[in-house]
């Protein structure tokens, strides 16, 4: 009897149990919906220049240069996937001069794609900084893509001479932000 | 990249594991139970599978989310599913998949003066696949690093682990004395194809700086070994999988070397103690190696010019390259099998008089028509051991029907409650097993399920 009733309630146990079981509706497609928009952000260049660095053997050099390679605008798997780019520069100058620095981008054909240019003031014992945010989007971006290298003109302008004792930098942090689109 | 893919899709078309058998588990009249301990008080004269279809078990487990969380059908959008998924979850979710089919399985008596003794032999395909969430490797890819400064992402986050292998194994268990059995079987695995990568560490971090706009830092010490799949990426390979496969089940795969064994001890009549470690064993992969690593460590401070040559012959992308290289290498290497540790103890009550008493048996099955008990299940796994508890009901319904209800805790439920039914009609031996039956209500938000079942041919000892 006692068996029986276990029996029975165990009958009615598994029944509702499966009766009552579903799954709901998947859509296992939605992958293909997938669209992946990571912001990744680095240094694009630094640059710590002393003022007697503008002085050699006594005279003033009023320009200095320099064209370093950029190779990361060539990994393909990168630039495809890139929707704009955010470049952005601070200049801290304490030095007692002014200056104009030139940032000339340049393709494999030395052609230059983008040029950003900065004014930058004398020091004169207050904080003393340049700031510029460059936003790069559809032409222009795919024209930036092209960069292999970057020209740094640091150009002197007129002022009190500089020997080789004289104190202060030139500085330029500028870092990159990239908007990606996966899909 | 194309690796990559391959690699990936690999797990896909399998699907989505924990392979806790608590069910099956000492349920001494399905013979398969065997295989969870070697040392079982099994009571049959001989028997044998019935080929593919003696044991067929799978068993899938996320922790963390289910294939609702992501898949549901209900117009949300598929990327605020995805990150509502990796938001939830931590670096201690896995997703696990485990699937067992018996191409064959007997086993025979050989009766002995003092006690009986046993032999099982038989041959099983499996496969298994874990991956814990690679949470900080997710987020980057999502979100990148910009909402993040400051926080360090951990490439130890990436730790996976996929394999089909054949089994060959054979068993021995002998009853000792009247309140102990034990049991010890040996097993040769052929693996068909093996890819892991768990011993990963590393980080990439971005802070601000004041040389530069950014402190950013990685480093990396990531490897993915695989085996019996790189023929797979030559274009010019003409694969026949099939072939590749039986070939490789059948001894032709990487070979390694495992043991089970197990007791059953009953200090008491109507109490009953069991044992056992099942995989204790390890893979040694050397045909068909392909191992990738992605080692090193580099500081990206950008563009530096140096005003000083006039020309800086700066290249900081291909001095990443070269810093942290992704080497292919051809080394040997070894996997250990996921081992799992059984340990229940038993209470009978109800004690059956029947006509014809066989008191010197302590079957519990036999003399005993309901037991309840208790069982811990412990599997080792790449990082900390994956542990449930599981509390069960075993009743006779009648001669030919026994029932195992079962209520466990693990780290995928709280809530797992299973049932295994085996049944007899003459010879022939039927047993179902599922558990987390409270996830059918819908099955697509269940964290784990599992089910076994399987057709066998038993002969029982009537002497006695």
């Amino acid at each position: 009897m006692q068996l029986r009733t276990i029996h029975r309630i165990l009958s009615v146990l598994i029944l509702i149990l499966f009766s009552s079981s579903c799954a709901s509706d998947l859509d296992y497609n939605q992958v293909n919906d997938i669209k992946l928009e990571p912001v990744i952000i680095s240094n694009l260049a630094y640059f710590d220049v002393e003022a007697n660095q503008f002085v050699t053997g006594g005279v003033e050099q009023n320009v200095i240069f320099d064209a370093p390679t950029v190779d990361v605008f060539s990994e393909k798997f990168f630039t495809e996937k890139l929707n704009r780019i955010d470049l952005f520069f601070e200049i801290n100058n304490t030095i007692n001069r002014s200056y104009r620095i030139d940032l000339v981008f340049l393709d494999r054909n030395n052609q230059p794609v983008h040029s950003s240019n900065f004014i930058v003031p004398a020091y004169s014992g207050a904080e003393n900084i340049v700031t510029k945010t460059e936003t790069f989007q559809n032409a222009s971006l795919d024209l930036l893509k092209r960069t292999i290298k970057i020209t740094f003109r640091l150009t002197m302008l007129a002022g009190p001479p500089l020997s080789e004792s004289s104190v202060g930098n030139l500085k330029l942090r500028s870092g990159v932000t990239a908007y990606f689109v996966v899909e | 990249m194309r690796k990559i893919i391959l690699i990936f899709a690999l797990f896909l078309t399998i699907g989505c594991f924990s392979q806790n058998k608590q069910i099956l588990y000492n349920f001494t009249s399905v013979p398969q139970s065997l295989l969870t301990n070697p040392g079982s008080d099994v009571k049959f004269n001989w028997y044998f599978g019935i080929p593919l279809l003696s044991g067929i078990s799978t068993n899938v487990g996320s922790s963390g989310f289910s294939a609702y969380d992501l898949f549901a059908d209900n117009g949300v959008d598929f990327n605020v599913k995805l990150r509502n998924v990796v938001f939830s979850t931590t670096r201690k979710d896995r997703m696990a998949i485990n699937e067992q089919i018996e191409l064959f399985n007997g086993g025979f008596k050989i009766a002995g003066g003092q006690g009986d003794s046993y032999v099982s032999f038989g041959m099983y395909q499996e496969f298994d696949f874990m991956s814990y969430v690679p949470k900080d490797i997710a987020i980057l890819v999502l979100d990148g690093n910009r909402d993040y400064l400051g926080k360090v992402f951990n490439l130890g986050d990436l730790n996976l682990k996929a394999e089909m292998l054949s089994v060959f194994h054979l068993g021995f268990h002998k009853k000792i004395n009247e309140k102990l059995i034990l049991g010890a079987r040996g097993k040769i695995y052929s693996s068909i194809y093996n890819v892991n990568s768990t011993n990963n560490s590393g980080y990439i971090y971005t802070i601000p700086s004041t040389q530069g706009v950014y402190e950013q830092m990685i480093y990396s010490d990531l490897q993915f070994n695989t085996s019996g799949v790189a023929k797979y990426d030559d274009e010019d390979y003409d694969p026949n999988v099939v072939k590749d496969i039986t070939k490789r089940a059948l001894l032709g795969g990487n070979l390694g070397l495992g043991f089970d064994a197990g007791l059953t001890y009953y200090p008491k009549k109507n109490i009953q103690f069991t044992a056992s470690v099942i995989d204790l064993g390890f893979i040694k992969h050397t045909n068909e190696v392909e191992s990738l690593t992605f080692k090193g460590t580099y500081k990206y401070e950008g563009v530096i010019p140096k005003f000083s040559s006039g020309n800086s012959a700066e290249d900081g992308y291909q001095e990443f390259k070269d810093a942290v290289p992704l080497d292919t290498l051809y080394a040997d290497y070894t996997t250990w099998r996921p081992t799992k540790l059984n340990t229940s103890i038993q209470f009978s009550f109800e004690e059956e008089v029947s006509e014809d008493c066989n008191c010197l048996n302590y079957d519990p099955e036999t003399i005993y028509k309901s037991a309840v008990g208790a069982q811990l299940f412990v599997m080792s796994t790449p990082r900390t051991p994956l542990v449930a508890f599981t509390t069960y009901y075993r009743r006779k319904i009648f001669n030919s029907l026994q029932m195992k209800a079962t209520y466990t805790i693990d780290s995928y439920s709280y809530k797992n409650i299973g049932l295994g039914l085996s049944s007899m009609f003459g010879p022939v031996n039927f047993y179902i097993l599922a558990d987390n039956l409270l996830e059918y209500r819908d099955v697509t938000k269940a964290n784990s399920l599992s089910f076994q079942l399987g057709l066998n041919v038993i002969f029982k000892d009537s002497k006695k």
